[in-house]
């Protein structure tokens, strides 16, 4: 068979994509930014329960006394779970990418219905979008929108779009033909069958899979949350990397939340805005006996109380948002300049990424820092979005993206290391000491390795080089798969005491947290040990040349590492900074060593920014 | 122009290459030579014309492309070939647009299962045509509630179709086709959805408010009996073309073929003939010569039979001035019933009375 370079073409198209139709990403981007940070402002801008009010009246009227009640104490739990900025974020993602889902669904859905070639055409388009992997689509998502909300609602609305469509087209084309030959009999115009026969009777249909569409969205969040649309998503994949059941739990709750409250209203909705919900409805409530759970305000009662909760709302955030969080102090080098640092949530990417954080923000930056995937955020630093990161294994462990966006990258050096990969067993697996040792023990262990994701340079080295060395190839199969698979299985096997070998990495948190054993390795199979460098987009040195001394500069013992390491596991979710400045204070002289601003330089670092 | 709608030849032909097929159709192609090439001739070489006030029945089996040709005119569908004139105006030329307007006022329709808008409230519904027209909210409302009443529906213009039962949904299917004062009616298998007692009342009632509105009416049926009772003028269809045209006295005594007469058999005769049907027109002139009663031609034949039983000597028939036109002998009348006519038979069997053969009985 002749290999297609199929691959290749898709490769070819996407550059092609990104060089010339950069306008429409752009244009795009900027709708969908603009539709985000207003519904996001909007959710934002008063108080937690005042909004939770609001919900629960809207529910109240849609629904009746009791969803009302429901939806305030589910609003109210995500607000004392803190994660009510996360929840809002995510809602006005989810919302933002509903709108243009059935901007672009309902006319397609139409137009498939009225015609057999669109309908033909658009089938396999949506199976392709419903069905191809996401994770597929997220990166080019990233290079044609950058990181953050819009590659997100793409993410989302590519996925959510398909049940618009279709219901749109069933819908249509499920409505009784001789209805529709009524319509014309009796000179209809095809528009207006189109608007008051067609459409009308499809309502129902239509508004199932306006339902499916938000349903779907809010399923994709998790995905979305890797290309750093932060939100409820971002706050589950950052527990699952650090396999916080607790936080991943709280998390997915706050999405459950939002799922069934939409969900529902959604469906209420549906049945308010067709004349034979409506009937059906009032039907439902005239045949049982009136209850005071039953009971629904009237439009105009539930609309009053909206405005006069939207206005004391909106009072509030007036008086409250008068509270600025960045202070600058000291010797202010950034005068507010934006810097934004991308990080895997790795420990010792999450302690060294919020120490510049704190760092910077000392010096007068306005830094930002967030959350990604490995691939997202080299896609994100090579395009520019991200200006550094500092947790990059290399040359090994993360060499797959080195090789790919290495030209488009600055290595800012390496401030910790070696590292060093190997694999590891319980210490209470007695007799296997050495890699050697795994020999002959195969059925003990199985015979699996559980592995990593096979992206990740330590499997490729595992499986190509060092199972060969040690003669292991036939008695191993190493399991991909996700590092929080593997530290979950490493976990439930320690508490069983059962015999396990996984693939890990020093610095790790694992070795602190269970008694293990690395398996030596006197082959020197596994090779030198990574680096862990700090990378920068191309040119930002340039851009803030005091930073880019700094960071090139920077280096850290792994007592310091393990130090702070430890403070921020101890201050948990939420309480990085405050554990940096904590350490930092602990540690005095760090910080002007790491960051120097001192009177000589102070001029130098002066000029260089006049300079700019 | 007398005739308020005219079909010349049409023709509707669903496939490939319809133009091809209809040359082949004139030619004397049949209908299965056709499909055997995956065309499908609906209706072929169609002509008829429906003057003002007439209810006009195109009558045949399912397949027989009654509905086709119902559609073709009112421009629903475009025949593949020849004419429908309508008030003497070709509606093959128009475009879509006079085409709509000219079915939103001149012609209505009501259909099969009634086909109401059920998002629309009863009066809605009514008032679905005017609403196409143009007309403003308050007047068509106000003509919506007349056709309504009209129909025998006042007091539910605010109740929701799916409220209401088969036979009072298609009083509003026909109240919004009467409401928009179109002058034709096209009515397609109306009222075959309905319970048969319900079916005779909407029959009546169409039979009545025609009697006021004299509109010109094209009735599509599959039941002769229905097709009988309301036509003026009947056209039965077979597999696509019009094989008889006439009154329901032609169709029942002077079925063009054995395919018509078939379809008669099951049709209650005694409702539908009249004594010009029954009649002997030989006469030897003296019959009304006695001071018995008489009947016209128009007499019916029930009344006619009521009458022959109570007279020993055949029913003298009169014209309108008095004129002796026919006579009907009590043999005669029970061979109509029995669709056997003619003189007679001698009897080869004394002991088996002559033309009690079993058939015969069963029908009587």
């Amino acid at each position: 068979m002749p290999r297609l370079q199929l691959g290749d073409w898709v490769d070819d198209g996407v550059s092609w994509l990104v060089d010339h139709m950069s306008w429409l990403f752009d244009a795009i981007k900027m709708v969908v930014e603009g539709l985000y940070d207003g519904i996001y402002a909007v959710l934002t801008a008063p108080e937690p329960l005042l909004l939770a009010g609001i919900l629960a009246v809207a529910a109240w009227w849609l629904r009746g006394l009791v969803a009302g009640v429901l939806a305030f104490a589910g609003f109210a739990l995500v607000d004392s779970m803190a994660l009510w900025d996360k929840a809002m974020s995510t809602l006005a993602l989810v919302l933002v990418a509903t709108l243009v889902a059935l901007v672009i669904s309902i006319p397609l859905g139409i137009w498939a219905a009225r015609s057999k070639t669109v309908s033909a055409v658009v089938r396999p388009v949506l199976d392709l979008l419903q069905t191809m992997p996401s994770m597929v689509l997220l990166i080019p998502a990233i290079l044609f929108f950058g990181m953050g909300v819009p590659a997100g609602v793409v993410a989302t609305l590519i996925f959510a779009l398909a049940p618009g469509v279709r219901m749109t087209e069933l819908g249509i084309r499920q409505v009784d033909a001789e209805l529709v030959e009524a319509a014309e009999a009796f000179g209809t115009p095809p528009r207006d069958t189109l608007l008051r026969v067609q459409l009308p009777s499809a309502l129902p249909t239509i508004m199932a899979g306006v339902n499916q569409v938000i349903m779907l969205g809010l399923s994709m969040v998790v995905i979305a949350g890797m290309v750093g649309t932060g939100g409820l998503g971002g706050a589950v994949n950052e527990a699952i990397g650090q396999l916080d059941i607790g936080l991943g739990f709280e998390a997915g709750l706050g999405i459950v939340v939002l799922a069934i409250y939409l969900d529902r209203m959604t469906g209420a909705l549906g049945a308010q805005i067709s004349p034979l919900g409506r009937r059906a409805a009032a039907k439902a409530r005239t045949a049982g006996t009136p209850k005071l759970w039953n009971h629904r305000p009237r439009p105009v009662v539930a609309l009053a109380g909206v405005v006069v909760l939207a206005l004391v709302a909106g009072g509030l955030g007036i008086f409250g948002s008068s509270a600025q969080t960045t202070a600058a102090t000291g010797t202010d080098v950034g005068q507010g300049k934006k810097v934004t640092i991308g990080y895997i949530p790795w420990d010792e990417g999450i302690a060294t990424t919020f120490l510049w954080k704190e760092l910077l923000e000392e010096r007068g930056f306005n830094v930002t820092t967030t959350q990604y995937a490995a691939g997202p955020l080299y896609t994100g630093l090579a395009t520019g979005q991200i200006d550094f990161q500092t947790d990059a294994w290399l040359p090994v462990t993360h060499a797959e993206y080195w090789k790919k966006y290495g030209d488009q990258l600055e290595d800012l050096g390496k401030w910790y290391g070696p590292t060093s990969l190997e694999l590891t067993v319980p210490s209470y697996v007695k007799g296997v000491d050495s890699l050697a040792d795994l020999k002959g023990q195969s059925s003990k262990f199985k015979g699996r390795i559980v592995g990593i994701e096979p992206s990740a340079g330590m499997m490729g080295l595992l499986k190509d080089k060092v199972l060969g060395e040690y003669g292991l190839d036939g008695e191993y199969e190493v399991v991909d798969g996700s590092t929080p698979a593997m530290l979950a299985e490493l976990k439930r096997a320690y508490a069983k005491k059962e015999p396990i070998v996984v693939t890990l990495w020093s610095p790790h948190w694992a070795y602190s947290d269970y008694d293990l054993k690395k398996l030596k390795d006197p082959k020197a199979a596994w090779g030198e040990g990574d680096g862990v460098h700090t990378l920068a987009r191309k040119g930002f040195a340039d851009d803030n040349p005091e930073v880019g001394d700094w960071l090139k500069n920077f280096s850290m013992t792994e007592k310091q590492l393990t130090g702070l390491e430890a403070r921020i596991q101890q201050a948990g979710k939420g309480g990085e900074q405050d554990a940096v400045r904590a350490w930092l204070k602990a540690n005095p002289g760090l910080a002007e060593k790491w960051a120097p601003v001192g009177s000589s330089e102070g001029k130098s670092g002066a000029n260089g920014v006049s300079d700019n | 122009m007398s005739s308020r709608l005219e079909a010349e030849h049409l023709y509707k032909v669903f496939g490939r290459r319809p133009g091809d097929a209809v040359t082949r159709l004139e030619q004397g192609a049949d209908r299965d030579e056709l499909r055997d090439d995956g065309t499908t001739a609906a209706v072929i070489d169609a002509s008829f014309s429906v003057e003002p006030g007439e209810i006009f029945v195109v009558m045949g089996l399912s397949g027989s492309g009654k509905s086709t040709l119902l559609r073709m005119l009112n421009g629903l569908l475009e025949p593949t070939a020849g004419h429908v004139r309508f008030d003497g105006q070709d509606m093959t030329a128009l475009g879509d647009r006079e085409l709509r307007a000219l079915r939103a006022n001149k012609i209505s329709m009501v259909f099969q299962h009634f086909a109401l808008f059920p998002h629309r409230s009863v009066r809605e519904n009514a008032a679905y045509g005017l609403s196409v027209q143009g007309v403003p909210r308050a007047e068509r409302e106000r003509r919506a509630d007349e056709a309504l009443a009209l129909c025998g529906l006042a007091g539910w213009e605010d109740s929701w179709p799916d409220e209401l039962s088969g036979g009072m949904q298609q009083r509003v299917g026909l109240a919004r086709a009467l409401a928009t004062d179109a002058d034709l009616l096209l009515m397609d298998e109306s009222f075959s959805a309905l319970d048969p007692l319900i079916r005779r009342d909407m029959q009546d009632q169409l039979l009545e408010l025609q009697k006021t509105l004299k509109k010109t009416i094209v009735f599509i049926t599959h039941d002769l009996n229905e097709a009988m009772r309301l036509g003026d003028r009947i056209a039965v269809m077979r597999d696509g073309r019009i094989v008889q045209t006439g009154t329901a006295e032609d169709i029942l005594v002077r079925p063009v073929d054995d395919y018509v007469a078939s379809f008669t058999k099951d049709v209650d005769r005694s409702r539908v003939l009249t004594t010009g049907a029954v009649m002997d027109p030989e006469t030897r002139g003296d019959e009304a010569d006695c001071d018995c009663p008489t009947v016209t031609p128009d007499t019916p034949f029930t009344e006619l039979c009521a009458l022959s039983a109570r007279l020993s000597h055949p029913v003298a028939v009169l014209s309108e001035d008095g004129e002796l036109v026919g006579v009907v002998r009590r043999q005669r009348l029970v061979g109509f019933l029995g669709d056997r006519q003619g003189a007679p038979e001698p009897c080869g069997n004394p002991s088996v009375p002559a033309h009690v053969d079993g058939k015969v009985t069963a029908r009587a």
